[in-house]
């Protein structure tokens, strides 16, 4: 073998071991499979394809649970994932789900909202690929997903993303993500088909309430808070005051502007009846100013460097040694929930939803996340779902 | 997946089968063999639909 | 924590140091530095030794669409100006508007920014029409040095100007403000800024060349070039730039690419001479490759950064500054982290900055105009110069870079104060806003 090519090969082995151990986590990530076990309020579990049969085989048809209650009442849809790097959310849907049982009403809940972006990694960004949250019989582990739709399913973005159907310049990254692309089109991009066969699924089954659950940067103004719209606010203001008053926990209230398009938040409401909400909870691990991206940073919420700017008073979230752990998180997302349903039924008692079995702020600060989640061995086949 | 992505798929294919004879090609730069080498490795990632 | 960090950082500027030491090249010299800082992460396990080759390959990505707009629109170029095209649009310039200098000089301003205005980057300006423009004002007595510096300004210009301005719309997607209000705002500073710039290098004739002289001095047109041969491919383009601006929902997203590509088979269709097509494409991705390379290692030290968690001390040291020191060291940390980073510099310095701004009464949109006028400038630093290397190769400038570099410095300052003024003036600026809605 001549010189040339001694070089050549030995380069191509180092490189075809390098893209072996390094991309075989990345097809490994995108296909790991989270069991969730339906609990004892789960009726039946839809897709979203029965909205928009073309979203069908594809990465972004997410599971839709739903959990009906014996007694007719109003229904209440709750979202996580809408930003998969925001796990919050998810862990507190797959608490719901695993956990709830619905005496008045319907509660369906999609745990994987944007299931391609769950499935996503952020190049650039240095996540880690999975975090274990850990339980009696073990721990349970969970894709770290990104806030973006995978390009393995939408392909390629335009030069700038053109919001339908307001004709809103956004940046060309928006036309994957699902907190831009409402309230979608049935032939749009795949998201805007996601967003779409939701808000199809409001329509049709007449939601009367939508909660999308997010976690936003401790830095960031619009956190630990809940946005709502003019025809929210109301309610959304009662549960600021209650959770306050009664949990002890901080929750503003943040109106949803109206000339920002492609939000749930303005476009759920804009486009239907169903009154929505958006949850943020602080997450320090997507501000910018932080140490390493570690699993530990993920669920604990502490950071040195952020510790010092909240010194500086650059926070808009109180924080200290303690940091912003997942527990915290978790349990606001449940009870704001929980109480946006109940203020919301006692103003509409004929539309009234009563659910039971979902652990409040200070359940989950006592006995952390993982008390809650069931262990899928031990549960009967038929009653895994794997998300 | 759509004729556009499949559109997308080939404009990969083509650029990375350039680059590959590129490196075929060259005889003398350690340094652009590596550096051939690196760009292939996202387009041959994503032919594969890995990443 | 702040010692652990500090420690990767170091290593990692000596890698750097050593590599070009030792005469590597940058793209070699930044792969070096990202390598070195993920074994010395590694060290306590951040990121642990396991996921070190995943967190490299995964840093190939985030530029992967980057690189085939500029693979495709590069191939595109070529194949326009193999056909004879670039020289025929040329000779027509000079022939029209060489006794016009004012004229001459503010069209090819226009004909550079529009390009990068409706797509957002100023490489498309400069891969479209930087090698037209650039002999044009080679033609006009204007020196490749100085050629090389107006194209490079000019191109970060069009990047900034609205409609498109990818760092503003990467700001208002991460601070939750609307991408609303930027027509004046950006439009009114990136005129006047061009215009400055056109005349300051291009108004000094320099050389005796007479209009036909430099008629006679360009190289023949092949026969059978006209005017809708050139102009063909380039409606195909704008064509379907436009069509998805015009029509939103009835078009399909081509993205910036495939309309290279499509573009690219247009040129070749109407060409008067026979293309080899597989040689031309080939000698294209030569000629482009330490730029492709600089895109992937310049992902994997994002990526390495950010899991070690250097890029977080950078951005802490960056917001912990206080007011009136930030905003002069904005003059240099932005371009600077624009030179490392690109567009993830919108993201990691541009978002905290912003929100920080906003909190103590700075009007966002304004200071967002602002910075996004500074942030093209670093698109000429090392270790990427993305836009500074396309400028130099569109403009067959061949001496140092750094001559080059050190050419732009009046309108490079010029820009620098608008911008930092816009900050911090955002609130007195606030109409320009209100004018745009």
């Amino acid at each position: 073998m001549s010189r040339e090519w001694t070089i050549k090969s030995a380069l191509i082995a180092i490189a075809a071991v390098l893209m072996i151990l390094g991309g075989a986590p990345l097809y490994k990530h995108r296909h790991y499979e989270v069991p969730v076990v339906a609990g004892p309020g789960v009726t039946s579990v839809i897709k979203l394809s029965e909205f928009v049969p073309s979203l069908k085989g594809s990465m972004a048809d997410a599971d839709v649970f739903v959990l009906e209650g014996k007694e007719p009442g109003g229904k209440v849809l709750v979202m996580a994932n809408t930003h998969a790097n925001e796990p919050a959310g998810l862990l507190t849907a797959v608490i719901m789900i695993e956990n709830a049982v619905v005496e008045k009403g319907t509660l369906m809940v999609i745990p994987e909202f944007n299931a391609s972006a769950g499935r996503n990694t952020r190049p650039g960004d240095g996540y880690p690929l999975y975090y274990d949250i850990p339980t009696e019989w073990g721990a349970k582990r969970f894709r770290m997903g990104n806030r973006d739709t995978s390009p393995l399913d939408q392909w390629p973005d335009p030069d700038v993303y053109i919001h339908y159907p307001d004709k809103q310049l956004l940046s060309f990254i928006d036309v994957r993500n699902t907190n831009r692309t409402w309230p979608g089109r049935p032939n749009g991009p795949l998201m805007e088909k996601v967003t779409f066969a939701a808000m199809e699924m409001m329509r049709k089954d007449r939601l009367n309430i939508a909660i999308d659950m997010h976690g936003a940067e401790t830095m960031f103004p619009v956190t630990n808070c809940i946005v709502a719209p003019q025809k929210s606010a109301k309610i959304a203001t009662l549960v600021s005051m209650t959770v306050k008053a009664m949990e002890g926990f901080d929750n503003h209230v943040e109106p949803s502007p109206p000339n920002f398009h492609g939000l749930s938040h303005r476009e759920i409401g804009d486009f239907s009846d169903t009154l929505p909400f958006l949850l943020e909870a602080p997450i320090p691990f997507l501000d910018q100013p932080t140490g390493p991206k570690t699993v530990k940073l993920l669920l604990d919420g502490k950071d040195p460097f952020l510790l010092s700017l909240s010194k500086k008073k650059k926070l808009f979230v109180p924080y200290d040694e303690n940091g912003w752990p997942i527990e915290k998180r978790v349990g606001q997302h449940c009870s704001v929930a929980l109480e946006i349903i109940r203020q919301y039924s006692k103003k509409n008692p004929d539309t009234a939803i009563r659910i039971s079995g979902i652990p409040r702020y200070a359940d989950l600060v006592k006995n952390g996340v993982g008390r809650y989640f069931h262990d899928p061995a031990k549960a009967e086949k038929k009653s895994v779902y794997y998300e | 997946m759509g004729v556009i992505m499949i559109l997308y798929y080939l404009i990969c294919a083509y650029i990375l089968g350039l680059l590959a004879w590129d490196f075929v090609r060259e005889k003398k730069s350690v340094n652009d063999m590596i550096l051939y080498l690196l760009v292939l490795i996202p387009l041959l990632l994503r032919i594969l639909r890995i990443k | 924590m702040t010692f652990q960090v500090g420690v990767i950082l170091v290593l990692m500027v000596a890698a750097y140091a050593v590599a070009k030491w030792r005469k590597l090249s940058v793209e070699l010299s930044i792969l070096s530095a990202a390598v070195a800082g993920g074994i010395a992460g590694a060290i306590v396990k951040t990121p642990p030794l396991a996921e070190l080759p995943r967190h490299l390959i995964e840093g190939c990505f985030p530029y992967l669409d980057v690189m085939l707009v500029f693979s495709t629109a590069t191939i595109f170029m070529a194949i326009v100006s193999e056909s004879g095209g670039v020289n025929y649009v040329v000779r027509g310039t000079i022939r029209a508007f060489y006794n016009v200098r004012f004229i001459a000089l503010l069209i090819l301003m226009i004909i550079v920014l529009i390009p990068g205005a409706l797509t957002g980057a100023g490489s498309v300006s400069l891969l479209v029409v930087g090698t037209p423009v650039a002999l044009a004002l080679g033609y006009l007595g204007v020196p490749k040095k100085k050629v090389a510096a107006m194209m490079f300004i000019l191109a970060g210009l069009s990047a900034a100007a609205p409609p498109v301005n990818i760092w503003a719309m990467m700001l208002c997607a991460g601070t939750a403000i609307p991408y609303v209000g930027f027509e004046f705002t950006l439009g009114i500073p990136v005129l006047l800024l061009g215009t400055f710039t056109a005349l300051f290098f291009g108004w000094k004739k320099e050389g005796t060349l007479d209009k036909n002289a430099a008629l006679a001095a360009m190289p023949e047109v092949p026969k059978g070039m006209s005017w809708w041969r050139v102009l063909l491919p380039f409606l195909a383009f704008f064509g379907m730039v436009a069509a998805y601006r015009v029509w939103p929902f009835g078009t399909p997203i081509f993205g910036l690419p495939l309309e290279f590509t499509v573009s690219a088979l247009v040129a070749l269709a109407v060409s008067p001479k026979r293309i080899k097509i597989l040689e031309l494409s080939r000698n294209t991705m030569k000629r482009l490759l330490p730029l492709l390379a600089t895109m992937i290692v310049v992902g994997m030290l994002q990526q390495i950064m950010t899991a070690t968690g250097v890029r977080g001390l950078v951005s802490f040291a960056v917001i912990s500054t206080p007011l009136i020191p930030l905003y002069i060291l904005l003059a240099i940390i932005i371009p600077a982290s624009e030179g490392v980073l690109t567009y993830g510099a919108a993201a990691i310095l541009g978002i905290p900055l912003i929100w920080f701004f906003d909190s103590i009464g700075l009007h966002a949109t304004v200071a967002i105009a602002g910075l996004s006028l500074l942030w093209p400038l670093g698109d000429g630093l090392p270790p990427t110069a993305l836009i500074g290397r396309l400028s130099v190769m569109v403009s067959d400038y061949k001496d140092s870079y750094w001559s080059f570099l050190k050419t732009t410095w009046l309108p490079w300052l010029v820009i620098t104060i608008v911008g930092i003024l816009m900050v911090v003036y955002s609130a007195k600026l606030a109409f320009l806003v209100k004018w745009s809605m």
